[in-house]
């Protein structure tokens, strides 16, 4: 199919919608009741498309995890939803199948739905252990689940891990899966550009897939004929921007601080939810409709989940703003809310008068519940905040970002392995010197490996092995990056941080927080690569004006990475400019003729392989925002899950300890 | 030209009508009777075959051997299935023309498409045991009842899967029928079993009697909208009443003492009863007609939209009037359609009277159009449909407003119905059939046929895709044809090269299938997609080539799939060589290997010399290990990995180190009865000094050479933590300190000692004055602070001072600025 009719943009409701019909298809096809069984992780992303009382009604009863192995045979139906990709998953099932089919009396039906396909590795693992018969089995296409209007994540936990530390490029294949199923609807991304190793491996498998795209429509009986007439580019996407994350590992290492990233950093939010306990809410009771919908058990009683997202009234013009500002914003919001309040109780009331407050009662009372829950979290990030290890910390990455020597924030770091900071803030610091440095000289890195070694324990051996293996943590090496001109060319390893920094302006002084005017502000003062690369494409002129103050110099014009090429060759990984025409260029051409000079808003899909922040999101919604009032063009950001520092060295942080 | 309404018959207040399509069907001497004969929906192909409880005239020997015959409805015969394998029980059609055998046993045989070759699968054990009594197909799959009562449903055919439905009750089923899924509240298959005088409803999960008391029913049957059962009780009535058992809709009285051979539905709202050679058809409010003009036996087709009635010398259609077909045509109408139609055979005899007519239905002559466009696509002669055209083109050409699209739409329609329903094709489709069907699974119904040119020639003229055809064509090529290889794949290359959407790798499937493993290969180049050239290219032992496929792909489960099989077939080192040279095939393999067979992965970094990853591999052992012994014993073999290289002395030297802590902290336990183990050496430090054990954490700083720095950190964090005011104060009589005197004073005051924290201000001497003033407010101290300022001169900050602090301390502080003016 051609571009959708209808769409004016993409419309990420549709694919939640879509989602949420496909999976109760599937088990009403179950007849009766049923018990479900669960992978933990995927239990935060089905909430986040259908409720658990959605699924009752749907005659699930009881909801397993398939890692408790505690599935038991209270229902005759038993559904094992889970994701195919993993062997490891797979046998699991096998045995639990078996051991349901051997301990139980009742002659059970087991049916599996593979998320987001069915794979022949399962099938074949299924085979070896015998039940491959035994279960009926069918998939659910869940690839891109929307966070936010302007949010698309693959939930795929694991990704980065997979990308970077065992270079398995599953998360490629299930990005272009993706993207391409979104090419089917909104039709061909008129262009892609990219930045990074894997970029080019995801828009090389972009291609292909067109291709075979052809031959699979039409020897695909259920699909409809239409599409295996070819793809035409579309009406509504201008463009696919992939960012790899490899190209821009320092964005992630630093301390975000915008409210959503200090609510990540601290809290940590998973499916839009964090948990938290309920004396940081100030105790207050647990809301009406809970929004916790999902198939989580309940929690202890001092946790409590609370939902982060657009239906609450006042996190969506929170959640990106710098967490300095949030203060303020808070206090404004209370004293309105207050003076609403008196305005009520003071002055003498028509009838009308108190019914129109009345009709307002709930979206005041909501609004009342939201400001107690974010004042609440906001003084317990601020507790950390001001903490003296908090501003050591930020000290130290500070100066890295802005470009000083880093040798002069060595002994800052030594002071905070010394003071038994969390492991992971001070690989964070580590890394993002190492990044930002191309290493770290052999003998410093040998002296920090030592300390860190001794001061959380030789396990981290393999966590330090493991860092290196991901490119996070390493030493620097003559043969490295950008002092030998020989590895200048195509495929560069490293990039030029002090010569991208000046060019693409990564750092910026006199940053504005309350009333922003560049992304900067994200990070109070660095700017991230990985966004203004996507301003690189976007917001040429700004960018430009931001480098050359000198009157005069002409911005660059010209689509894609044009007037940037110098400083693309001087950052690592490959760069990516594909342009995708309709086998049929007639026929695109008159539909652009037929859609004449009606040139709807346009589009930018941003892609971001191996893991998007919440910082980033918040510059890449102030671009958006920038580009809706200047041309009405907007971004739609996808990303393989959310990730944060913590979350990116954790991949490598062993978490065993010796003789448990 | 025989009128139109020569066919017609009256029932009730409708008109149904009986369309021969052909004519000799059979054999003559084909004994009918003696034949079960079913047929495909959408006017398929006919499958017959000897009904093995009747006894037959012996013909001699060729007759003899039994076969399932598949016909068209012309009377062509498609293909000859000869059975040797068991008795047949029952034989039956899915929607895409697929044929099921159904063996007594309990064996299905499924053949696709008219001429491949079948695939068979099981009902199970159950049916082996008691044996399959009949089955009833729908359009996607079918039920089967065994010989003990049990249901045994199948409800896909790609992957079939039987799945036993509820128990039924026990006792004779004197007759049964199924709803299809699509049809049923609960969207699984529901069973209607007439047992004793009553009717049990059987789905998966549930068997209820519906309570009827009229049975035993000789006949059940379920209309094609799934909405209403008919039912032939024993007293010769037929019943109709609604599928939720709810509403009992009419009755009607046989007067026959026989019961009737066959009970069908014929559309929506008509029952056929089916004698020898006699039916009657029951339409709404049991109003009946009879046809006894056949004089052969009779074999009821049933389909969505009427009935094709089947003898030796007919083919018939009989269905409901069609309501256009009716208004256009139906004696004495007035109806704008029908006037249309007349003033186009006035214009014909050049009659004045033409523009009359159109005068007359002017205001809704557009309805009149719609209405003849309609009525011609519902009408098998040609010529008909041409008068019908011709009306509708006429009405067309007076109208000023008329969007043609429906007109030009069924005129395509109509040639394409025209050249199926040729005899020697022979699928009589009906307009309504041909739209449920589709036009891609019309194509696909020519090419089961070998239609190919017919089927190429409908696919341009419809504007639908072609690539089906070829590859159909190429496998049937590769199958039948008996040139040779390079000649063969020659041709069909091409054929097939530069159609867009062809896949060679099904026709590469259907030569390895027939034994031709080169020809496969050779048309296996030709594939565009790489994926799937894999699990082929595994099959004819390609496995390089076919992981390098998968490679290419991109699919890691497809790379996954073809490492698995590759484990099995190859012995160990050359698997480990094949994968060496393909990094994304050693990530998959070292990724996997972690959480099952680390024992593979460990003689591959030994095979591939990976010291470091070797030595990890048993460091994350030594982790999982349960006592002090095992974990130092891999450690220890870790370390003796990488001892013969000194670019990893430190690694080396921390796993020596790790094993001597674990010693360290094995002696700690003992003597010290606290658990030590699995502390890290800070922590370790730290612990020792919170239970006062200086001299032993003296040892161990000095064993692990931490730095002065990093322990004045942990002992005065350790000392704080457990408030160790006296040892701290002993500290603030030291001369130097490693990390200042700074953090001492924080961490104090931190924890509430003021008094403590303020003995360490006048150690931080390098600190700015005012700094240290704010050190001493925080003690509280405001006359300490004023002291500071005074000491350093400065008359500002007293001043300032002077603001914050209270009671004495201000007279303090005013007495410090006099003596500051004083000085002065």
């Amino acid at each position: 199919m051609a571009a959708h009719p209808a769409a004016k943009a993409i419309n990420t409701q549709e694919i939640t919608d879509k989602a949420r019909r496909d999976l109760l298809q599937l088990l009403e096809a179950v007849r009766g009741k049923k018990n479900l069984v669960l992978e933990r992780s995927l239990a935060g992303t089905i909430g986040l498309f259908v409720k658990f009382s959605t699924l009752q009604e749907y005659g699930v009863d009881k909801v397993f995890f398939l890692e408790n192995h505690n599935v038991d045979s209270s229902q005759r139906n038993v559904i094992f939803l889970l994701r195919g990709d993993n062997a490891k998953t797979v046998r699991t099932v096998a045995e639990q199948i078996k051991l349901v089919r051997s301990e139980s009396k009742i002659d059970h039906e087991f049916s599996i739905i593979w998320i987001p396909r069915r794979t022949r590795v399962s099938d074949m693992v299924l085979e070896e252990h015998g039940v491959l018969g035994e279960a009926t089995i069918s998939e659910l296409a869940l690839y891109f689940v929307p966070l936010e209007q302007d949010l698309m994540s693959l939930e795929l936990e694991s990704s980065f891990s997979d990308l970077y530390l065992r270079k398995e490029p599953t998360s490629v294949f299930a990005s272009a899966t993706a993207l391409m199923r979104l090419q089917k609807q909104y039709g061909l991304f008129p262009r892609i550009l990219g930045k990074g190793d894997n970029a080019k491996r995801l828009a090389d498998l972009l291609q292909r897939m067109r291709s075979e795209e052809d031959v699979n429509a039409s020897s695909d009986p259920s699909k409809t004929y239409l599409t295996s007439f070819g793809l035409t580019p579309s009406s509504v996407v201008e463009n696919l921007i992939i960012i790899d994350r490899e190209v821009d590992f320092p964005t992630v290492l630093a301390t975000q601080l915008t409210y959503q990233g200090l609510i990540d950093e601290n809290f940590g939010i998973s499916n839009n939810q964090i948990e938290v306990d309920t004396s940081v809410l100030g105790g207050a009771p647990a809301p009406p409709q809970q929004q916790s919908g999902t198939a989580q058990p309940p929690t202890a009683a001092t946790k409590r989940k609370v939902p982060l997202d657009s239906s609450d009234k006042l996190y969506p013009s929170l959640r990106d703003a710098n967490f300095a500002t949030i203060g303020p914003t808070l206090n404004q919001t209370a004293r309105r809310l207050q003076s609403d309040q008196q305005n009520i109780k003071q002055q003498d009331q028509s009838i009308a008068d108190l019914r129109s407050f009345v009709s307002k009662l709930p979206s005041y009372q909501a609004e009342q519940a939201s400001l107690k829950t974010h004042t609440g979290l906001a003084e317990e990030i601020l507790k950390v905040t001001r903490s003296e290890v908090f501003s050591a910390m930020l000290e130290v990455q500070q100066n890295l970002l802005a470009g000083s020597d880093p040798s002069t924030v060595h002994e800052n770091i030594e002071e905070l392995i010394a003071r038994d900071v969390p492991l992971k803030t001070v690989l964070r610091l580590l890394c993002l010197e190492s990044c930002l440095s191309n290493g770290i000289r052999s003998r410093d890195l040998e002296s920090f490996k030592r300390q860190i070694l001794q001061a959380y324990g030789f396990q981290h051996i393999l966590t330090l092995a493991d860092l290196e293996k991901i490119g996070l943590l390493v030493p620097r090496e003559s043969h490295r990056g950008y002092l030998n001109p020989i590895a200048g060319a195509a495929g560069q390893t490293a990039t030029d941080w002090n010569a991208v920094r000046k060019s693409l302006n990564l750092w910026i002084d006199d940053v504005q927080e309350t009333d922003p005017n560049d992304t900067a502000y994200v990070f109070s003062g660095y700017a991230p690569l990985s966004v203004r690369l996507v301003q690189c494409i976007l917001q040429k002129s700004y960018l430009s004006g931001l480098v050359n103050t000198r009157p005069g110099s002409t911005p660059p014009t010209g689509g894609g990475w044009k007037g940037f090429e110098d400083t693309l060759t001087r950052i690592r990984g490959a760069t990516v400019d594909v342009t995708q025409k309709g086998h049929d260029a007639d026929a695109s051409h008159a539909r652009k003729t037929l859609r004449g000079s009606k040139e709807g808003p346009k589009v930018s899909v941003v892609f971001f392989l191996g893991g998007v922040t919440y910082a980033e999101i918040a510059a890449l919604r102030f671009v958006s925002g920038q580009l809706e009032k200047s041309s009405g063009r907007r971004i739609v950001i996808g990303t393989t899950h959310v990730i944060s520092g913590n979350r990116a060295v954790g991949a490598a942080v062993e978490k065993r300890k010796f003789v448990e | 030209m025989s009128k139109a309404t020569a066919d017609w018959t009256r029932v009730g207040d409708r008109f149904y009508r009986r369309t021969q399509l052909y004519d000799s069907i059979f054999d003559p001497d084909l004994e009918l009777e003696n034949y079960i004969v079913t047929g495909a929906p959408y006017s398929g192909a006919v499958a017959l075959y000897r009904d093995e409880s009747k006894i037959y005239s012996f013909r001699g020997s060729q007759t003899a051997k039994s076969s399932i015959d598949l016909y068209s409805c012309a009377g062509k015969l498609i293909r000859r299935i000869t059975w040797d394998k068991g008795r047949i029980v029952a034989v039956g059609w899915s929607e895409e023309e697929r044929l099921l055998v159904v063996t007594n046993d309990g064996t299905v045989r499924s053949y696709a498409d008219l001429q491949s070759d079948f695939s068979p699968f099981s009902l199970g054990h159950d049916a082996e045991e008691y044996g399959v009594r009949g089955c009833k197909f729908w359009s996607t799959g079918f039920v089967a009842l065994l010989g003990n009562n049990k249901l045994v449903a199948v409800t896909r055919y790609d992957e079939p899967r039987p799945q036993a439905l509820a128990s039924a009750p026990v006792g004779e089923v004197i007759s049964w029928t199924v709803i299809p899924p699509e049809y049923t509240s609960s969207r699984s298959v529901e069973v209607l079993l007439a047992v004793d005088g009553t009717v049990h409803v059987v789905d998966a999960a549930e068997c209820e009697d519906r309570g009827l008391q009229a049975g035993p029913f000789r006949h059940i049957s379920v209309s094609p909208n799934g909405k209403f059962i008919s039912l032939y009780t024993d007293d010769g009535k037929v019943w109709v009443i609604s599928s939720d058992f709810q509403d009992r809709l009419s009755e009607y009285e046989s007067k026959v003492k026989t019961p009737p051979k066959d009970l069908q539905w014929c559309g929506n709202n008509a029952i056929v009863l089916a004698w020898e050679d006699e039916i009657h058809l029951v339409g709404p409010n049991g109003a009946a007609s009879k046809f006894d003009d056949y004089n052969s036996f009779v074999h009821l087709l049933p389909d969505i939209d009427g009935i094709r009635i089947l003898t030796n010398t007919v083919c018939e259609f009989l269905q409901k009037v069609p309501d256009s077909t009716e208004e256009v045509y139906r004696v004495g109408s007035t109806s704008p359609g029908s006037v249309l139609l007349d003033a186009v055979e006035q214009l014909d005899k050049k009659s004045p009277k033409a523009d009359d007519n159109i005068q007359m239905i002017r205001s809704n002559l557009d309805e009149a159009v719609d209405v003849c466009v309609r009525a011609a696509g519902q009408e098998y002669s040609v010529h008909r449909q041409k008068q019908l055209l011709k009306a509708a083109s006429f009405g067309k050409s007076v109208l000023d407003l008329y969007n043609s699209d429906d007109f030009v739409d069924m005129t395509e329609v109509l040639r394409v119905l025209n050249a199926v329903r040729f005899y020697e094709i022979g699928l009589p489709i009906s307009y309504e059939q041909y739209i449920r069907l589709t036009p891609e699974r019309l194509v696909q119904r020519l090419v089961n046929r070998q239609e190919y040119l017919l089927a190429l020639k409908v696919s341009e003229f419809l504007h639908l895709p072609v690539d089906r055809i070829y590859v159909n064509w190429a496998r049937q090529k590769v199958r039948s044809s008996s040139t040779d290889e390079d000649s063969l794949c020659e041709e069909i290359v091409r054929k097939l090269n530069g159609k867009r959407g062809v896949s060679f790798e099904e026709v590469a499937h259907a030569a390895y299938d027939e034994g031709r493993g080169k020809l496969a290969t050779e048309l296996l180049e030709h594939e565009p997609r790489a994926g799937k050239q894999v699990p082929l290219l595994l099959s004819v032992g390609e496995e390089s080539v076919a992981l390098d496929k998968a490679i290419e792909s991109g699919d890691t489960d497809l790379v996954f799939y073809v490492l698995l099989n590759l484990k099995k077939k190859m012995p160990l080192s050359s698997f480990f060589r094949t994968i060496n040279s393909r990094p994304v095939a050693t990530s998959i393999v070292e990724s996997s290997a972690i959480d099952q067979d680390q024992e593979l992965l460990k003689d591959f970094y030994y095979q591939d010399d990976r010291r470091v990853d070797g030595s990890n591999l048993l460091l994350s052992e030594a982790l999982a290990a349960g006592d002090i012994n095992a974990a130092a014993d891999k450690m220890k073999m870790a370390a003796k990995l990488l001892r013969d290289s000194k670019d990893y002395t430190a690694q080396v030297v921390a796993l020596e180190d790790a094993q001597k802590l674990l010693r360290f902290q094995e002696a700690f336990e003992k003597d010290l009865n606290e658990p030590f183990v699995g502390l890290s050496v800070n922590e370790t430090l730290s612990k020792l000094i919170k239970t006062g054990n200086m001299k032993r954490s003296q040892k161990v700083q000095t064993e692990f050479k931490v730095s002065d720095k990093t322990f004045s950190w942990i002992r005065l964090r350790a000392l704080v933590s457990r408030r160790y005011w006296i040892e701290l104060e002993e500290l603030s009589k030291g001369k130097k300190s490693a990390i200042g005197w700074e953090p001492y004073f924080n961490e104090i005051l931190g924890a509430g000692n003021t008094k403590l924290a303020s003995l360490f201000i006048p150690k931080c001497t390098h600190l700015a004055m005012a700094e240290r003033i704010e050190m001493w407010l925080k003690c509280g101290l405001a006359n300490k602070a004023g002291e500071e300022a005074l000491k350093a001169k400065d008359r500002n900050a007293l001043e300032e001072l002077r603001t914050k602090a209270t009671g004495s301390a201000q007279l303090d502080i005013d007495r410090m600025i006099a003596q500051l003016q004083k000085g002065r």
